[in-house]
């Protein structure tokens, strides 16, 4: 659905003359022009609206009885009246009835000074009651989930909270029960509302009816400040304000941006800032002593560290999602520059070849996050966005719901986005390739006829519309991504406006740190290496367990928590002798190997720039002062690197971002006032041209390649192929953050229903789960939607995480 | 007046196909058919019909506001009848489900519609059974179906049974509970008729209506606007209860004197009592009084009077019963049926209920009635459907003609709860 | 305990809700209400199939939540929590969706009820005709007795034939206190009830509604 027209028009309201676009609300239309309508249930996120409160109602010329101006489109020439005297007998009637049943318990309300039902009783009511009838009383405050409480007396029945939780998130768990005045907000059967966006409805609640467990009677308004900053929990990267008291983050809220998050947050994004400030945060620098990580100064951090100069040429790094383009632009120098080493790398799926790199950044080929919404067929490949990338799950589905937009998503794994989607396929494990070139041969030839998934794929992205977004995940390996390159030409998505690309990295900032040169084949701005290319990750870790390499830089990333093959990690650590790493968290793999930990800072601290997945650059701004002795990481590694030796020649973070504008050609020219709170999306701008072309990647798939592995192919020797997911809750800071400890699960070891009869395992039993030597404890999921053949084991997780298994077949049974 | 709609209603078997057909039945249908579309659409329009549902718009109008185009369109036959006082459907459906599914298959073809629903209320099981038997009865014989009597127009048609909540008969909460959500009314514009089911275009008339569309096929449009008096034709069924001696359903002619109906069908109140009020169109419509029981029973003469003819609902109370106790019945039908999207017609019934029962606890003074005028007044015209009004117009109408008798009343029940007299307490309102 | 828990309790309007979990925090050690999995939902096959059918029966198979509602009542004599998950699971929907839906309604039991529904109008209509008294005189036979479910209703659309009540679907009326008696023992008997006086006899009270026989 191509973005629809805008039309400007004008109307009147109160006499003043006001130009709106053509069917904007007139709340919105009034609040342009500086005409305040009082309203409650209203919130043009929420879309639909549902003139339920009737807080909005106003007088418009020609129509006899008042009007919601919160469902009344403007039209030209409409002319309104929000200050007459029906309209304010409306608003006082309207105010008295909402506090009839309300306790007015304001002195002990956490809303209170910051709520909507107090300003506008304030402002629109008489100020007196005339209710002398008992009101409904309810037990208060009562858990609803882990992480809100529900307070029924305060609540007014906006609407908003089950609207969310039923048009946006789409989990369908909050609800109205009963009717008339005996409604309340509920859940099925006692469930708590556990949902990974259930946050957003404490921010949408206009009274004290919804407050967040973490945040309850931490502050009043007058206590608090906010600042406006970046969550870089994910790649969504959602535009957040922090609440600040006294130099701690005590809330997170939404800063909306319709380029980045449109207005919501996942719950990771609301809570996790808890991990700023828990005991097991680092805050001081560490250096293994005597076997055992102790806290140090400074300096002798930096002595212990600088130890790398004399590992030139068999350093490597890692660069983590968490680290900034900054960090990441500075790390790659010392390492190059000083360390004449290229082993650096940030793409735990192995390196892609530069051209194809290229061409997966080219400006021609991105797509941006609102085409998501607009799009006429949106393909999500290989990913799953709730997981990844949680916000995007939420425009997607938007788009499906209120444009049409048509979903397919393939992927080895059920998707949350199934249900909305028009075709929905699996292929196996690391059956990627395999399926794009079917894919791809399937819209090469004309309607083939036949009836299987991946013709009525190629079917709805041929014959769908031109607007073609395709999401897809880093899981990707390069055979699948040239074939992906060439089915987007196919399509003609290159060049097109509102069509195109969106790659999810693996980590927040995967895509800025690319850019900013943290690869092993290519310089800063995907620049040609002079020298003989690095090694990536894969190879990294080969070489440093072979005693090739004799030191490792861990910036932001722990690989044997994260990366796959967990035992190669384990031994590359154990046996270079020079661990240095960034971090906040003591993960294993830094617990049992690290030589010096500097203490990372939060996002809430950094200053930087990151580089969201659709190509905006995004500005980190520092909302707390560094807790502890955590010092900003461009410094640590200008410092560490002057001590090697080499003076990057960077005294603050902004000089560190020029010296970046100026080696990345695509980014010339931008400062970061420009790129200030909104962000700048670079393959935007003229200056993107700089990009080198990728290759031309022509070549045709080979004949045979042209079916998919069918998903339920049958098992070798009864073992199951070994797929992985990576949940939204996978993440150290979640483990930390007190609120959040509910996510903490175990493994689950999801099976279809075929598999767990033949292997005889009931949903909820324990099984272990074993490839090579290695064997893993879980509990079995059984699940329709997985495909027979295939076992999902969950990665990033610190117990029995599945970076244990190597091989791709398992075997599953009973523990 | 000969009877239209209860022509021959109490013959044994007229809810079976056979008898319907004996007595004529679906020969409008066929005649229909046989004419085009838009010729079948003037008719009913000519007819002058008007809703018998509640609000009266004149159906040929409703029908043609429907776009035209080869989008889903659907009709939804209310069959909900849950206003207090209201049991025509009932009877209707009851004995001859037939002229229904006739005057529903018209519809539809005039509309250009193929897809039907009758949503009755669940409580009516009964009646729901007999229709349903019809329908497998109609569509074996070719009156539904892929296409009907081999004209080409399709027509299918679903019994939906509801499950207890007064709100699904408004049109746009019947809409909501059949789409399988809560029936909570939705926001208009859009009508129905451009955006309803399933945000297709669709037809919503009451049972009654529906049922008279043969009617208006046989005679003529302009034939049948004959009958009955200007902007109110025809014959309508009038369900009359409460105290009179012939309870029950009439079929008159519109515009007669309702003196007529009450004293001369119904028998008037019981020997030695008289009529204190009476509701002319269901619990909705403001009441009247003895010295009203002349007004013409048509629908302009009761917008006149300050009321509606609504649903044809007469319920008529007598001098043994207190306004009051009416009142309260009332008041705690819409609180307990109001579905509590909006904030004035929750809040406001829901305070109403309770003030009045203070007012019957002794607890209230005289005054309270002015407070729970005015509670009425920030209610009407406020809400999101006409629910909340349809519970203070009646209510606010009682105050208005009755206070003298509700001032003794509020008195009445200080003394009978041995509330201290006024005069020692202190009149007034507790201001909080 | 914080201070906010150690306040005494706040003295309660005893308006309730017939639906459960009203006054109570959720059950924290529960997971999430997701849309239920047939692969671990069992579902009776007749309650299925009777769901699928009338699924089939709508444009939008979501039409048919009343209709299924009605069925797992039907199967289940109430609309226990099991039951709504299983509906969900066919319908593949929430059971919170289901629950809210069932919650609107008043003719579906979200707690245990007894077996035979006696609806005793207590509209305008028949209260002016002594239908509070009727009702009254049903709770105390409900008292001792376990199978009755008296519940005061809403008017049912029968004025004509008031006081009246619906047992177990069937319109019964004009009836008096002695008929409470007899409607109590009719269902213990298991055949008709007040047969009588059931609406489905009863003639127009149209005089002329009939001129020709
Ligand atoms: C609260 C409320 C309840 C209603 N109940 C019914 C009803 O039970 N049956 C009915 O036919 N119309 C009812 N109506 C009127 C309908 O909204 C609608 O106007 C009618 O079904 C249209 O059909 P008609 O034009 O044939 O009368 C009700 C309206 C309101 C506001
Ligand atoms: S007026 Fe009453 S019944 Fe109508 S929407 Fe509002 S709350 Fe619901
Ligand atoms: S904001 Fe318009 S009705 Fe609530």
């Amino acid at each position: 659905m191509p973005r629809p027209e805008q039309k400007l028009i004008k109307l009147t309201i109160d006499g003043r003359e006001i130009e709106a676009v053509e069917g904007t609300m007139l709340v919105d239309a009034a609040k342009q022009g500086d005409v305040e309508i009082p309203y409650f249930c209203y919130e043009r996120r929420l879309g639909q609206p549902v003139g339920a409160c009737r807080m909005c109602l106003v007088e418009i010329e020609g129509i006899p009885k008042l009007q919601t101006s919160c469902s009344t489109g403007v039209r030209d020439g409409m002319v309104v009246h929000t200050q007459t005297e029906r309209v304010h007998e409306a608003q006082n009637a309207i105010v008295e009835f909402l506090l009839v049943n309300h306790p007015l318990d304001c002195p002990v309300c956490d809303k209170g000074g910051e709520c909507p039902l107090q300003d506008i009783s304030f402002g629109w009511g008489l100020g007196r009651t005339r209710v002398v009838e008992p009101k409904r009383h309810f037990q208060k405050p009562l858990a609803l989930s882990p992480l809100i409480a529900i307070d029924r007396e305060r609540c007014i029945l906006c609407y908003r909270c089950v609207r969310f939780s039923q048009e946006i998130a789409e989990d369908w768990q909050l609800i109205f029960a009963d009717r008339g005045s005996h409604t309340f907000v509920s859940t099925h059967d006692g469930h708590p509302y556990v949902a990974p966006f259930s946050g957003n409805i404490v921010e949408l609640c206009p009274v004290g009816a919804l407050t967040s467990q973490p945040y309850r009677f931490r502050a009043r308004p007058w206590d608090i400040e906010g600042a406006g900053g970046v969550c870089t929990l994910c790649p969504a990267q959602c535009n957040v304000e922090f609440t600040v008291r006294d130099e701690k983050v005590v809330r997170v809220l939404i800063r909306e941006h319709d380029g980045v998050d449109d207005g919501w947050l996942c719950d990771k994004g609301r809570f996790a800032y808890q991990a700023i400030h828990v005991d097991e945060r680092i805050t001081r620098p560490l250096v293994r002593d005597g076997g055992q990580l102790r806290p140090v100064s400074w300096e002798r951090a930096f002595e212990t560290a600088a130890e790398i100069a004399r590992h030139q040429g068999r350093t490597a790094a890692l660069v983590g999602g968490g680290a900034s383009n900054e960090e990441a632009f500075l790390l790659q120098r010392l390492l190059r520059e000083g360390l004449y080493s290229h082993d650096i790398d940030s793409r735990p799926g192995g390196a892609l070849p530069l051209e194809l790199a290229r061409t997966l950044a080219a400006p021609a080929l991105q797509a941006s996050v609102p085409d998501l919404e607009f799009a006429h067929t949106v393909l999500v490949l290989g990913t799953e966005p709730l997981d990844e990338i949680p916000i995007l799950d939420l425009r997607i589905r938007k788009g499906v719901r209120r444009n049409g937009v048509k979903l397919a998503i393939a992927s080895p794994r059920p998707s949350a986005l199934d249900p909305n989607a028009a075709v929905s396929l699996r292929y196996a494990p690391d059956g990627e390739a395999a399926f794009l070139s079917a894919l791809e041969a399937a819209l090469g030839h004309a309607s083939s006829g036949s009836g299987d998934d991946v013709a009525s794929l190629a079917e709805l992205l041929r014959s769908g519309g031109e607007d073609v977004v395709i999401v897809y995940g880093e899981s990707l390996a390069p055979a699948a991504l040239e074939s992906l390159v060439r089915i987007a030409r196919l399509l003609g998505l290159e060049g097109r406006d509102g069509a195109g690309l969106l790659g999810v990295p693996a980590s927040a900032n995967g895509r800025g740190v690319r850019e900013a040169g943290a690869l092993p084949n290519a310089g800063p701005g995907y620049a040609e290496l002079g020298a003989p290319r690095g090694r990536d990750a894969a190879a990294i870790a080969a070489a440093a367990a072979g005693g090739e390499l004799s030191a490792l830089y861990l910036l932001e990333v722990d690989p044997v928590r994260e990366l796959p093959d967990r035992a190669a990690w384990e031994a590359a650590l154990h046996h270079a002798g020079l661990v240095i790493a960034h971090a906040s968290v003591l993960t294993d793999g830094l617990r049992d190997h690290a030589t010096v930990i500097f203490p990372a800072e939060s996002h809430a601290e950094k200053e930087g720039t990151v580089v969201h997945p659709d190509g905006r650059l995004q500005r980190l701004r520092a909302a707390i002062a560094h807790p502890g002795e955590v010092r900003a990481g461009w410094s640590v590694i200008a410092e560490l690197a002057r001590r090697c030796g080499h003076d990057l020649g960077v005294l603050t973070s902004s000089m560190a971002f020029r010296q970046l504008v100026a080696a990345v050609p695509f980014y010339a020219g931008i400062t970061l006032e420009q790129i200030g709170g909104r962000g700048v999306r670079w393959p935007e701008r003229p200056e993107a041209a700089a990009l080198p072309a990728g290759g031309g990647s022509a070549q045709t798939p080979g004949a045979a390649a042209g079916t998919v592995q069918p998903a339920a192919a049958g098992q070798t020797n009864g073992h199951l192929r070994l797929g992985t997911y990576r949940s939204i809750w996978a993440a150290p800071e979640v483990e930390i953050s007190p609120a959040l400890h509910y996510t903490i699960a175990e493994q689950l070891v999801e099976l279809s229903p075929a598999d767990a009869r033949r292997l005889e395992v009931g949903d909820g039993d324990e099984v272990l789960v074993g490839s090579g030597g290695t064997r893993l404890r879980g509990r079995a999921a059984v699940r329709t939607g997985v495909p027979e053949g295939t076992a999902f084991l969950a990665t990033g997780i610190a117990q029995a995480s599945a970076n244990h298994l190597t091989e791709p077949l398992v075997e599953v049974r009973r523990a | 007046m000969k009877p239209l709609i209860f022509d021959n209603i109490d013959e044994p078997g007229l809810n079976t196909l056979a008898v319907y057909e004996r007595r004529g039945g679906y020969e409008m249908l066929r005649k229909a058919l046989a004419m085009p579309r838009e010729a079948v659409l003037q008719e009913i329009s000519d007819s002058g019909l008007r809703g018998r549902g509640g609000a009266g718009f004149p159906m040929g109008m409703k029908a043609g506001f429907l776009p035209k185009g080869d989008m889903p369109k659907y009709l939804t036959c209310n069959a909900d009848e849950s206003e207090p006082g209201t049991f025509k459907d009932r009877e209707l459906m009851q004995k001859s489900p037939h002229m229904l599914i006739e005057g529903i298959a018209i519809a539809c073809y005039a509309a250009a519609i193929t897809q039907a629903f009758i949503y009755i209320r669940g409580e009516y099981r009964l009646q729901g059974d007999i229709l349903e038997a019809a329908i497998a009865e109609a569509y074996a014989a070719g009156y539904l179906g892929d296409g009907i009597l081999d004209s080409g127009q399709p027509l299918s048609l679903v019994l939906h049974r509801g499950a207890g909540a007064y709100i699904c008969g408004e049109e746009t909460g019947l809409l909501d509970s059949l789409e399988g959500k809560r029936g909570n009314p939705r926001l208009k514009p859009p009508f129905p008729a451009i955006q309803g089911l399933y945000d297709g275009p669709t037809l919503i008339n009451n049972v009654e209506t529906l049922a008279t569309v043969p009617h208006v096929i046989r005679l003529g449009g302009k034939q049948y606007a004959e009958i009955g008096v200007e902007r109110s034709s025809g014959t309508k069924l009038v369900s009359v209860s409460g105290d009179v001696q012939r309870p029950g359903n009439y079929e008159i002619e519109l515009g007669i004197p309702s003196r007529e109906i009450i004293f001369g069908l119904a028998g008037g109140p019981q020997p030695g009592r008289e009529v204190k009020l009476w509701f002319p169109g269901g619990s909705s419509s403001p009441v009247l009084t003895r010295d009203d029981l002349d007004l013409p029973y048509d629908f302009d003469s009761m917008a006149k009077a300050g009321t509606m003819l609504g649903s044809g609902a007469i319920i008529v109370v007598d001098d043994t019963h207190t306004v009051l106790e009416v009142m309260s019945k009332v008041v705690k039908f819409y609180a307990h049926e109001s579905c509590g999207k909006c904030v004035p017609c929750r809040e406001g019934t829901n305070w109403t209920h309770k003030m009045v029962h203070r007012i019957e606890s002794g607890e209230a003074t005289p005054m309270d009635l002015d407070l729970l005028a005015s509670v009425q007044t920030q209610i009407i015209g406020n809400c999101l459907c006409v629910l909340g009004d349809a519970m203070a117009m009646p209510v606010g109408s009682m105050v208005a003609k009755f206070r003298p008798e509700l001032e003794a009343e509020v008195e009445a029940a200080r003394e009978r709860a041995g509330t201290p007299s006024l005069a020692s307490a202190g009149a007034g309102v507790p201001v909080h | 305990m914080s201070a906010i828990d150690r306040r005494p309790p706040v003295p309660r309007f005893g308006h309730g809700s017939r639906v459960p979990g009203w006054d109570v925090a959720v059950d924290l050690a529960k997971p999430p209400a997701t849309v239920p999995d047939p692969a671990t939902t069992p579902v009776p096959d007749e309650l299925r199939s009777e769901i699928e059918q009338a699924m089939g029966r709508y444009p939008n198979p979501r039409s048919a939540a009343i209709p299924a509602l009605h069925a797992a009542q039907r199967h289940h004599g109430w609309l226990p929590p099991e039951a709504i998950a299983q509906v969900a699971c066919v319908m593949a929907l929430t059971p919170a969706y289901l629950t809210s839906v069932a919650s609107f309604y008043d003719m579906f039991a979200l707690r245990p009820k007894p077996r035979h529904d006696v609806y005793v109008c207590t509209n305008i209509t028949c209260s002016l005709l002594g239908a509070d008294e009727i009702h009254e005189r049903m709770i105390e036979l409900a008292g001792d007795h376990p199978d009755l479910n008296v519940c005061s209703f809403e008017c049912l659309g029968a004025c004509d034939i008031g006081p009246m009540a619906s047992v177990n679907g069937e319109y019964v009326g004009p009836i008096n206190l002695d008929d409470c008696e007899q409607i109590a023992r009719d269902l213990d008997k298991g055949g008709p009830v007040l047969e009588h006086k059931q609406l489905r006899f009863r003639r127009c009270a149209d005089p002329n509604a009939n001129p020709e026989s």
